[in-house]
């Protein structure tokens, strides 16, 4: 009876096992299938978009696989494997470098008349040793927004701007002058950096000048001492070292100025805010500090060469994510200003414009190759947030840190141009 | 009939409870399979063995009870722990993820190079006499031309059909493909070298671009060297995870695999000062935290539970009171209490008048992380206290006051020491628990400030763990290698913590 049993139950217990494997065979990147990961506002979007018009490439079946946020995104590329990755991934421009070096991404060329539906610069951000990744999907960039309530027109100078604050300090209530509510501070703060005279490589008829040092510690050191320090040597309460707070403070109507990014401008809006979107201005007239122009991309992963799509995961980045069409599809439900030249033209949000606006006058490429680059042990996002905090919080001489800032930036333009 | 059925029925549960289990298992194991997870498939085969063995037989009673907890054990505990050893032995970070198979791979794909101009044609793609072939335009210059992977024929434009946009889209001989074989031919149109000039060749970009090309990097198998075809450069294996240029070691191909170096990271961490020096401050810091930690909050634990001892008029309420901070998430309360250290717009400022950086300066981020974490884990103290006061006998004190002891002498001679004894194991699982108090670092401070421009690699609040995370994800080289050997490291460290207090409280005693 025991052994009866003992044998139906092995029995079953197979035949339930194959048929619950049978029914759940992993799910892969199967042929004529191209997988597109995305995070979780990307992803939602690009499929509402290959539902509506699924034939961007014909005979192909699109698939958007969707991450719960950027980072799990991330965190899957990491893990990636030939038979689990994606054939295409949307992204930031930052991983590039990384995913070459680690053999995920794969290189793409593009055709003259591809490439001319872009700005040059928007390339930078998608190479890595000479070889394109990806193509661009759309502009990050950070804009100044002024609060109208409180300034009246808009400012000139640095110095106009801190002469409001000083002078309207008690009197509103301010709790800072300039803060960076988007991009933090290195990335967003770089309008800052830049205004003051300071940058992280200077372009030269397109490329990168590695002849000039990055910035002159002296004229920088005055600019900072001379705008941002107070009489004890510690920063003067105008521009604050952390972004932490900034952007509630600035919807609270406690800042007159904020530096925001283009994916948020919506929630300024919802307060009521205009879209008073500029470069911030730099220390003469006329002048104004650089921001980062960068893009995010759709890149090319090695995986579609593996899942035998290749041609296919080429066609729909060119076919879709280059093309006119395809990029007015998509930004219609995304609202970021697009990267791609005809559907520029098409945006219609006045925060998309002036953004697109700020950027064309005050942008700069934004080079992985140089920036996240190490040789000098520490990058440029490690250390422009510590000058910021060595000098305004900690009260350190601001020349001598800039000495050591430049040393570092410098090591990492001549190491990363070479990878260029 | 119901003895019978009293007989059938818990076997009858039981082959339905393993049929279950052993069909989660094979699904696990095919899928683990599918994705060529092979130790994982094995383990998952091994476990169903065992549980055949353990339960279809009488082989022995102890272990049906084990064995659950020993799968589980080795499947979370022993093969994380070997396969962290592992790791620490290899060459494994941003650059060097994957086997040198697939590295060898990836050069390959990559080891072409575009001509001078990287030029680019619009093509079709087609049937040539029945092989496979591109009909290329270049519209600006108007040539035509049709290129199999053996031969290149220049075509006269009055002899092919042409768009609007100036592309070739027939010719005679030449017949297009429908996209839907395109699609099927995907995997072979993709690596096929249509014939251009010299050295060059066109590959496709998609289906309808072409680029010249020719090949820059040769891999030689049998030397398992990579030559550069243009320079004449020879990339060898230079043991260390990459195809380095004999000439110029530096110049390495990208990427590189994961390679075994043995004992470097460890030999590292004793030699190298720049690994050294961090490491030991971190290590310093780790067991000052930990230490001022488990003292703190027992010491406020303790003053609490005395006070709440005593019989004050509402007193149940000033226990729930007390209980909250350990009742609430910490993942919130750290944040919280991150916001109320901003410098500018937090709350302690506004409350002291202060300007106080907090997290800018490597003093007051200490205080604030061993401040935090002091609201964190009181309760949890005072509760432990609170029970073990109860447990000592009051006869003793009684006796001790008739005797003249007064109040303080009772308690520092008669209180403190029994109540050492029996918390003294909890202490020590404390110490232990936050010498890898990772969230709390890392949601509060991030393990800042540091001194980037300084060159610091660890920051003031660091501690052991939050540090290897930082070398592991935290920047945009990942060394996952040398933060297993640190794990390595901190696992004996924490095991050796771990066994004396194991054998202070002599818990195995009660097993031996």
């Amino acid at each position: 009876m025991q052994k009866k049993l003992k044998a139906r139950g092995v029995a079953s217990a197979i035949a339930l096992a194959l048929f619950a494997g049978v029914n759940t065979y992993p799910a892969t990147a199967a042929d004529k299938e191209l997988v597109v990961w995305a995070d979780e506002t990307r992803g939602p979007n690009l499929t509402k978009v290959f539902q509506a018009k699924g034939d961007w490439v014909s005979g192909y079946k699109i698939t958007v696989k969707t991450f719960s946020s950027f980072d799990a995104l991330k965190e899957a590329v990491d893990k990636a494997t030939d038979l689990t990755g994606p054939d295409i991934i949307v992204g930031a421009n930052d991983w590039v470098a990384t995913g070459a070096k680690n053999g995920k991404l794969a290189p793409i060329t593009l055709s003259a008349a591809v490439k001319s539906r872009f700005t040059p610069n928007n390339f930078f951000d998608l190479s890595y040793k000479g070889k394109l990744y990806g193509v661009p999907l759309d502009i990050n960039n950070v804009a100044m927004l002024y609060n109208e309530n409180l300034v009246k027109s808009a400012p000139k100078t640095f110095g106009e701007m801190v002469n409001f604050y000083k002078a309207n300090k008690t009197k509103l209530g301010l709790k800072a002058g300039l803060c960076v509510a988007g991009g933090g501070m290195s990335w967003g703060a770089y309008s800052v950096f830049t205004a003051l005279g300071g940058s992280a490589y200077t372009m030269k008829n397109g490329a990168v000048d590695v002849t000039k040092a990055p910035l002159n510690p002296t004229t920088f050191a005055n600019n900072v001492k001379t705008y941002l320090l107070g009489s004890n040597g510690k920063g003067n309460g105008f521009f604050p070292a952390t972004d932490a707070g900034c952007k509630d403070n600035y919807l609270a109507g406690d800042v007159p100025f904020a530096i925001i990014g283009n994916w948020e401008w919506l929630d300024y809006m919802e307060k009521g805010f205009q879209m008073n979107l500029m470069p911030v201005p730099g220390v003469k007239a006329g002048t104004n500090g650089n921001m980062f122009g960068s893009v995010s991309g759709a890149m090319l992963t090695t995986y579609a060469a593996k899942h035998g799509v290749e041609a296919g995961a080429k066609d729909l980045l060119v076919n879709f994510f280059a093309s006119t069409a395809g990029a007015v599809a998509y930004q219609a439900i995304e609202l970021r200003p697009p990267a791609e030249k005809g559907a520029q033209a098409k945006v219609e949000f006045t925060a998309q414009v002036n953004f697109g606006k700020a950027g064309s006058k005050a942008g700069v490429p934004q080079i992985g190759a140089i920036l996240n680059g190490t040789t000098g042990s520490k990058s440029y996002w490690d250390v422009l947030p510590a000058y910021w905090t060595e000098v305004l919080v900690n009260g350190k001489d601001p020349k001598a840190e800039a000495v050591k800032l430049n040393d570092y930036l410098n090591k990492n333009l001549q190491a990363g141009a070479k990878d260029l | 009939m119901l003895g019978k059925l009293s007989f059938v029925l818990p076997r009858l549960f039981k082959y339905a409870f393993l049929a279950i289990v052993f069909a989660i298992l094979l699904m696990l194991t095919q899928s683990a399979f599918a994705k060529k997870e092979y130790q994982i498939s094995i383990f998952l085969i091994l476990a169903m063995g065992l549980i055949a063995v353990t339960y279809l037989s009488s082989i022995s009673i102890p272990l049906k009870f084990f064995a659950p907890g020993v799968l589980f054990l080795v499947a979370f505990v022993v093969i994380p722990i070997v396969y962290t050893v592992a790791m620490s032995t290899f060459k494994y970070q941003t650059g060097n993820y994957i086997s040198k198979e697939q590295a060898i791979d990836r050069i390959k794909l990559l080891g072409t190079a575009p001509d001078e101009n990287g030029t680019t044609f619009d093509v079709v793609l087609g049937k040539y006499n029945g092989e496979l072939a591109i009909l290329a335009s270049d519209s600006i210059n108007k040539r035509y031309f049709v290129s199999t992977s053996n031969n290149k024929l220049e075509l006269n434009p009055i002899d092919i059909g042409i768009d609007e946009n100036g592309v070739a889209q027939t010719s005679k001989d030449f017949n297009p493909i429908s996209v839907e074989e395109k699609a099927k031919i995907d995997r072979e149109i993709s690596v096929t070298r249509f014939k251009f000039e010299n050295e060059y060749f066109i590959m496709l970009e998609g289906s309808s671009t072409g680029s010249v090309v020719r090949q820059s990097y040769e891999y030689d198998q049998n030397k398992d060297q990579f030559n550069n075809l243009i320079t004449g450069d020879i990339y060898k294996d230079d043991g260390k995870g990459n195809f380095a240029n004999t000439a110029n070691p530096e110049d390495i191909l990208q990427p590189g695999w994961r390679a075994p170096i043995w004992l470097s990271h460890y030999i590292d961490i004793i030699t190298n000062e720049q690994v050294r020096g961090p490491l030991f401050s971190v290590f310093l810091w780790t067991v000052i935290f930990a230490g001022l930690t488990v003292l703190t909050q027992f010491s406020l634990g303790l003053l609490v539970a005395i006070a709440m001892n005593k019989k004050i008029r509402g007193r149940r309420i000033y226990r729930s009171i007390f209980i909250l901070p350990y009742a609430m998430p910490s993942i919130m309360s750290i944040l919280i209490w991150g916001g109320m250290f901003n410098t500018e717009f937090g709350a302690i400022n506004t409350l002291l008048g202060s300007e106080i950086a907090w997290f800018q300066n490597p003093n007051f981020a200490r205080f604030a992380v061993i401040l935090v974490n002091l609201w964190l884990g009181f309760p949890y103290f005072y509760l432990i206290n609170s029970g073990a006061m109860q447990a000592i006998p009051s006869e003793l004190s009684e006796a001790a006051s008739i005797d003249g002891a007064s109040p303080r002498q009772i308690f520092s001679k008669i209180t403190l020491p029994l109540l050492l004894k029996i918390v003294s194991p909890l202490l020590i699982a404390s110490f232990a628990f936050n010498f890898n108090n990772f969230n709390l670092i890392y949601l509060l401070t991030g393990g800042g400030p540091r001194n980037e421009l300084d060159g610091e690699m660890a920051g003031a609040t660091d501690i052991l763990i939050s540090y290897t995370y930082r070398i592991a994800f935290g920047t945009n080289v990942q060394d996952l290698g040398f933060a297993s050997a640190i794990s390595v490291v901190i696992f004996f460290i924490v095991a050796a913590i771990s066994l004396y207090g194991v054998r202070k409280s002599k818990v195995l005693d009660t097993f031996s």
